[in-house]
């Protein structure tokens, strides 16, 4: 079978850009994404370098990219964070936040900040972080006179700690596209994500500060209450500190680790009353979950082996890094894209499409491989450069859960919440949008922060 | 994004055509969900794995790990990351970009939906065949694992019956979307309903509220 669309080698970076536009006319035209991925490789490659050579590639794909040690870390993630709602984890960690918090202007919301940054320590879960603190969260907020744009923000924005802060699948895939090691991306992920939290946390008092009526401080709590809220956060303690002292102390692996953190929180679920039931709904729906993510990465994959014939990521790649601008404006523009496209695009699938053609952009206009800090751009070497981009752009891709028009996590407040409207949620983003802006700026001129815990581990 | 509905109609449509998508839906649900199941099962097994090497592993306690424990977690990988993945496509689990679709109704969105199912039907047709190669290759010249040399092939075969019944899935998603293109006024059988926004967002509550169903608030 000769070159279909009569192109073959002759121009490969043309076929190439013919194959991308398939890829996003498929994907628009309601194909599954994992599957229009597929087809678009596999047209290319038969393209490229003929039916039979393609057809054996191809081939093996499916099973090479899931057949990986290193990928095995998705499901127990996943499973814990399943577990942690049956674990009963999120009312006690909102009442010993309020109860240490509380007293601070816009205290509440603060709280509900800080016991959904502790609650990411179980769970990679966006989303669904959202939907239970709207639950617990909200009508705290609401009886002690918050305004209700505030309340429904918080929980919002608050929901997409969840990304950076280890257990995170989303981590996880970066670190497999790219190449780099698992456990130094979920360890940078740690700081970057309390950072997000604090920043949060200081917008809020500041706003609260300006607006009283808003969000008034909660007073009257005793020493004895602190005390008394914490025996109920200790299994969140165990597992952030499992999964991350296994990872930098190297007792476990990844996969262990997430095991070993998924089983403490399923015996908690079980002293929570959780049964048989409950533990099938949970297996089933992170079966799902995982099944859905490995069919994108092996799809992708595919396309990813038919891009790089195409030259397309070098010939970019060459392009971006000889641009005569400044590479932080190259690079401010490239998360400008990530930011629009955001709006539109699931945040696991936007990674997936986008990366195979600006990580190696980035790690070129750093200076390419081998790079010593002084002579690169961002003063980085090559692998603390593509752990860097991993945390600025899985923080970009977790922005796309709350803009507008499609921001699932304000539409979920809205959901628990139906007497607030959904245009209000969108207001009380707002401040939000500020604070992510001030994190990822603080994330792109301070590298230590991501950097300071997989430097200590090498 | 991605999200849909399981259609179940309790009886066959009035229809032709529509008889025949709802006989062969139910014929596939249960080895989907047994798949699917299989897959469950398995991730429980891997986390109890990952405990026991832990423990078997500690130096200053049986100091003895699983032999051939990274192996057969790679071996029994396309047991959770490929089994369940027709199931998921009943389901409208995996993701797409509804950006454009979520405009279209009635036949124009059916239309649309045969293409996507149709192309989904080719393509699996294609992949299916090529993994089968795949394994037929391992098994002819007998290939195993560097560490444990365990066999690869059981494993290698799970890929393409997976791939298999995706196809089989997809020939009945295209029968439901062109019964539907044909006259959009009849109930949906066989085929994802896409949702809108809100109701994605209702759906993530359900699924996240049924653990903390006995909790109440503070």
């Amino acid at each position: 079978m000769g070159p279909l669309f009569g192109i073959g080698y002759s121009d490969p970076v043309l076929v190439g850009i013919i194959c991308l536009c398939l890829l996003f006319g498929l994907a628009f035209l309601g194909v599954r994404v994992a599957f229009a991925a597929a087809i678009a490789g596999f047209v290319g490659m038969v393209e490229l370098i003929g039916f039979g050579p393609g057809a054996s590639q191809v081939g093996t794909i499916p099973y090479a990219k899931t057949s990986l040690y290193a990928l095995s870390v998705l499901p127990p993630f996943i499973l814990i964070g399943f577990l942690a709602f049956h674990a009963g984890m999120t009312t006690k960690l909102f009442a010993a936040a309020r109860a240490w918090i509380g007293w601070l202007p816009g205290g509440l919301a603060v709280a509900t900040v800080m016991a959904q940054a502790g609650f990411a320590a179980v769970s990679g879960a966006s989303t669904a972080t959202a939907a239970v603190f709207s639950r617990v969260a909200i009508p705290e907020m609401l009886k002690n006179g918050y305004d209700r744009k505030l309340a429904a923000g918080v929980v919002a924005a608050g929901g997409t700690l969840a990304t950076l802060i280890p257990p995170s699948a989303i981590l996880v895939i970066y670190a497999l596209i790219v190449e780099e090691s698992v456990g130094a991306l979920l360890l940078a992920g740690f700081l970057p994500g309390i950072v997000s939290a604090l920043i949060y946390g200081a917008i809020i008092v500041l706003w609260a500060r300006a607006h009283p009526e808003a969000g008034p401080a909660v007073k009257g709590y005793t020493w004895g209450d602190r005390l008394r809220s914490m025996p109920g956060v200790l299994p969140i303690f165990a597992v952030a500190f499992i999964i991350i002292s296994a990872i930098y102390g190297g007792w476990a692996t990844p996969t262990e680790a997430g095991a070993l953190g998924a089983f403490v929180v399923l015996l908690v679920a079980i002293t929570q009353g959780m049964r048989f039931r409950g533990l099938k709904d949970a297996l089933m729906e992170t079966a799902r979950l995982t099944v859905m993510i490995f069919t994108l990465i092996w799809g992708i994959f595919i396309f990813v082996t038919f891009l790089n014939y195409s030259l397309v990521p070098q010939t970019f790649s060459e392009w971006l890094a000889g641009l005569p601008y400044n590479p932080y404006a190259v690079l401010f523009c490239i998360l400008l894209g990530y930011a629009i496209l955001g709006m539109f695009m699931d945040a696991i699938g936007m990674l997936l499409v986008t990366l195979p053609i600006f990580y190696p952009a980035v790690m070129a206009l750093n200076g390419g491989e081998g790079v010593t800090r002084e002579e690169s751009a961002f003063g980085l070497t090559f692998e603390e450069c593509s752990i860097w981009f991993g945390i600025i752009v899985v923080k970009m891709a977790e922005g796309c859960l709350i803009t507008p028009p499609i921001g699932l996590n304000c539409f979920v407040v809205n959901g628990v919440r139906p007497d607030i409207p959904v245009m209000d949620v969108f207001r009380g983003i707002a401040i939000f949008f500020v604070a992510d802006v001030l994190a990822i700026a603080a994330l792109v001129f301070f590298p230590e922060i991501v950097l300071f815990l997989p430097d200590l581990m090498r | 994004m991605s999200g849909g509905s399981d259609h179940v109609l309790d009886h066959p449509p009035e229809d032709g055509l529509g008889r025949l998508v709802w006989r062969l839906d139910r014929i596939l649900r249960w080895p989907e969900d047994a798949l699917n199941f299989i897959a469950a099962l398995a991730i429980m097994f891997l986390m109890l794995m990952g405990v026991v090497q832990i423990v078997a592993g500690l130096r200053w306690l049986f100091n003895a790990p699983i032999f051939g424990y990274i192996d057969a977690i790679e071996l029994s990988m396309p047991i959770l990351a490929i089994l369940g993945i027709a199931y998921c496509q009943r389901m409208g689990v995996h993701i797409r970009m509804d950006i454009l679709i979520q405009n279209f109704s009635g036949r124009l969105l059916w239309l649309v939906e045969t293409f996507a199912a149709t192309c989904t039907f080719v393509i699996m047709i294609f992949l299916c065949f090529f993994a089968w190669n795949f394994f037929n290759d391992a098994f002819v010249i007998g290939d195993s694992t560097t560490d444990a040399e365990l066999p690869t092939w059981p494993s290698k075969i799970l890929v393409p019956i997976a791939f298999g019944l995706l196809v089989l899935r997809a020939f009945v998603q295209i029968l439901g979307a062109l019964r539907l293109a044909l006259n959009p006024d009849l109930a949906p059988v066989g085929v994802v309903v896409q949702k809108d926004i809100a109701e994605q967002a209702q759906e993530e509550i359900r699924e996240a509220m049924a653990g903390e169903r006995r909790e109440g608030p503070g």
